[in-house]
């Protein structure tokens, strides 16, 4: 499995760099272990592990199991998605809850499987405006205000 | 092996007292109605195949920090166990497991629907894991005081083969490859040293970020892992799904039914309980060990999957059961031994209750309330889910393209609304990601967050243990029950290098 070789090669490197890393804090002794012990331990720990992930991978013994493929609109639909989450980390405090929430709703509604826009319009305003009332009044969750000022 | 104090065992008065006691808190109405938002809700995500209850009770988690601890607990607990019911009902009807634990139910469950018993099936479902729920309750109550009053002398070695123990046995009975479920599990463990020192406060890979300073957050990582990742792979199949409509005509199961079911729930209560305890997804391993146990006992083990009642009976029984089982090495040890189970440690410790050995004792209007709403829930359980179940079918049609949007708006604002930061959202997407990818390759999120969990534990008891030894690591083995520990540690690393063959074997023989 040529997937197995290069996360265990990630893995490898990665262990090295914690290691690395935590050789700037203060180490102690085993009689009096400190800060840099355990993440230390755990680097070399994983360090083994990947190594003998990289064994099993190079020898053929390791079968992953093979998940289902995913094909073009499957990744556009992922895509689409992450970067409509990312866009709502973005703007939902300059924006505010209410029209983000709109936004979003409409996008992924959009984005995911394709609905009729006057279902997206309704969904979206619904949701915003529900969503809104049981997070901010019933439960009193602070969100932000935003543009809208509410 | 433990010095007994005397009392030890409690007396009969006293267990009649807790148990008032219990139910004068299960019974408020304000943690009644909790008690049925958090079955209703678990119920929800049951049926719905898009989101299970670890993200469930992730979401739920931010929203419970205002309320009373008990109140928290019973809600929460509530998701657990309801989503176990939940999970059957959408097996039987339309062969789609809405959670894990209920992939067996659908091999015989859905036959019987085929074949015009949907309503059999169910019932049988729904009164198994009444029945096995409340015996597992039962078992709670009794072994868990217990336990935890026995634990009262463990000290820090204790507390870190334990520790190490519980991640190497969810390893080990990982359904995938152990390397990979060790991987992850350390590094959780890793991501749990991100943040202050729990021993002497310096900073480690914080990169100077505010946020990072607490370390990850629970909330964020769980929703990530478990919620953003398993609507992402949904994503990816969409419309590759199809829902049959299956008529539903009396629910109650005959006498026949009746008398063919009795010993499979018996032995999966029994079964689910114990092995509910041990660490890993107890409810998941529990009903495929109760269906390949039943088929081997049966008298026409040939028949099952083509829709025997027993096959349903014992798994659902078993998966119940192993929930309230689930419950025991937390609030007896302090040691999560599942990712729902970790969520629920976060639960108790942002309310300033740490669960452990003193638990039961400093909190007992805690434990036996939480104790006593399991016993309502499971019949407001058996209310909500056989005469509604026309409504649960009607919510599973949900379409996705509109499911999928309002599951990522809730993790959004459970995330968002724990600390008010936006940061936050970014590392729980990142999680997300990498946790889609990571599933991918056949690696799994729930030794990584139970690790990520148990990481400060494992540590502060790590470095004590040698600070009282002086560095010698033979603490670990001088006393006794460490020694079990290790050896039982040691015995699950090597046992698969000996015998490779073991691993999958439980998903292949109960498959067929």
């Amino acid at each position: 499995m040529r997937s197995n070789i290069a996360i265990a090669a990630t893995l490898l490197a990665l262990a090295g760099y914690i290691f690395w890393a935590a050789s700037a804090l203060p180490f102690g002794t085993v009689r009096v272990p400190q800060t840099a012990f355990f993440p230390k331990t755990l680097a070399l720990l994983l360090a083994i592990l990947s190594f003998i992930l990289l064994i099993q991978a190079l020898a053929g013994t390791e079968t992953s199991r093979s998940s289902e493929k995913i094909d073009t609109a499957g990744w556009f639909r992922i895509g689409a998605t992450l970067a409509t989450l990312a866009g709502f980390a973005l703007v939902l405090e300059p924006l505010g809850y209410l029209v983000t929430t709109f936004l979003l709703m409409v996008l992924l509604l959009r984005a995911i499987e394709a609905q009729s826009w006057r279902k997206i319009i309704v969904v979206a305003l619904a949701t915003a405006l529900i969503s809104y009332a049981i997070f901010a009044w019933l439960l009193g969750v602070p969100l932000p205000s935003g543009v809208l000022g509410v | 092996m433990f010095p007994f104090p005397p009392g030890f065992w409690g007396s009969r008065v006293d267990l009649l007292a807790n148990v008032g006691l219990g139910f004068s808190v299960a019974l408020m109405p304000a943690n009644l109605l909790f008690c049925f938002l958090g079955t209703l809700v678990g119920t929800l995500v049951g049926v719905l195949p898009g989101l299970g209850p670890v993200g469930a009770v992730a979401f739920l988690l931010s929203l419970t920090f205002k309320m009373e601890p008990s109140s928290a607990i019973i809600m929460l607990a509530g998701i657990y166990y309801g989503a176990m019911y939940g999970g059957s009902t959408t097996s039987i009807l339309v062969n789609i497991p809405g959670e894990t634990a209920s992939v067996v139910t659908c091999l015989d469950g859905y036959r019987m629907a085929r074949q015009g018993r949907a309503g059999a099936a169910l019932g049988m479902a729904a009164f198994g894991s009444f029945i096995a729920g409340t015996f597992g309750v039962i078992g709670l109550m009794f072994l868990a005081p217990l336990l935890g009053r026995a634990a009262l002398s463990f000290g820090p070695p204790e507390f870190f083969a334990l520790t190490l123990t519980g991640l190497t046995l969810v390893a080990y009975l990982t359904q995938g490859s152990m390397i990979k479920a060790l991987i992850m599990a350390t590094l959780g463990l890793l991501a749990g040293i991100v943040g202050m020192d729990p021993i002497s406060g310096i900073e480690r890979f914080t990169y100077g970020t505010l946020t990072l300073r607490d370390g990850f957050g629970l909330v964020p990582v769980a929703m990530g892992l478990f919620g953003v990742a398993e609507v992402l792979e949904n994503l990816a199949h969409i419309g590759s799904q199809s829902i049959y409509e299956t008529k539903i005509k009396g629910l109650l199961p005959n006498l026949k039914d009746w008398k063919d079911s009795a010993k499979p729930i018996a032995r999966g209560s029994l079964l689910g309980f114990f092995l509910g305890i041990l660490p890993g997804p107890g409810p998941v391993i529990a009903s495929f060990v109760s269906y390949a146990m039943e088929k081997r006992l049966s008298r026409y083990p040939e028949k099952f999957g083509t829709g025997v009642i027993e096959g349903v009976a014992g798994p659902e029984a078993a998966n119940n059961a192993a929930t309230a089982g689930s419950f025991i090495p937390l609030l007896s040890l302090g040691i999560p031994t599942n990712a729902i189970m970790a969520l629920f440690m976060g639960a108790l410790m942002i309310h300033g209750i740490q669960p452990g050995p003193l638990f039961i004792a400093k909190y007992p209007e805690l434990f036996w309330g939480f104790i006593a709403s399991m016993y309502v829930g499971n019949a407001m359980l058996l209310v909500l889910n056989l005469p509604l179940i026309g409504m649960w079918v009607r919510v599973l049609k949900t379409p996705y393209g509109i499911l999928c949007p309002l599951i990522l708006l809730f993790c959004l604002i459970g995330v968002y609304s724990l600390n008010a930061n936006v940061v936050e959202i970014t590392i729980m997407l990142a999680f997300g990601i990498g946790g889609f990818f990571m599933r991918r390759l056949g690696f799994e999120g729930a030794p990584f967050i139970l690790a990520l969990v148990l990481g400060p534990i494992m540590e502060t008891s790590l470095r004590q243990s040698l600070l009282i030894s002086r560095g010698n690591f033979g603490i670990f083995i001088n006393r006794p029950i460490c020694a079990v520990l290790i050896v039982l540690t040691a015995a699950f690393l090597i046992w698969p290098v000996v015998r490779p063959k073991k691993r999958g074997e439980l998903t292949t023989e109960s498959g067929g």
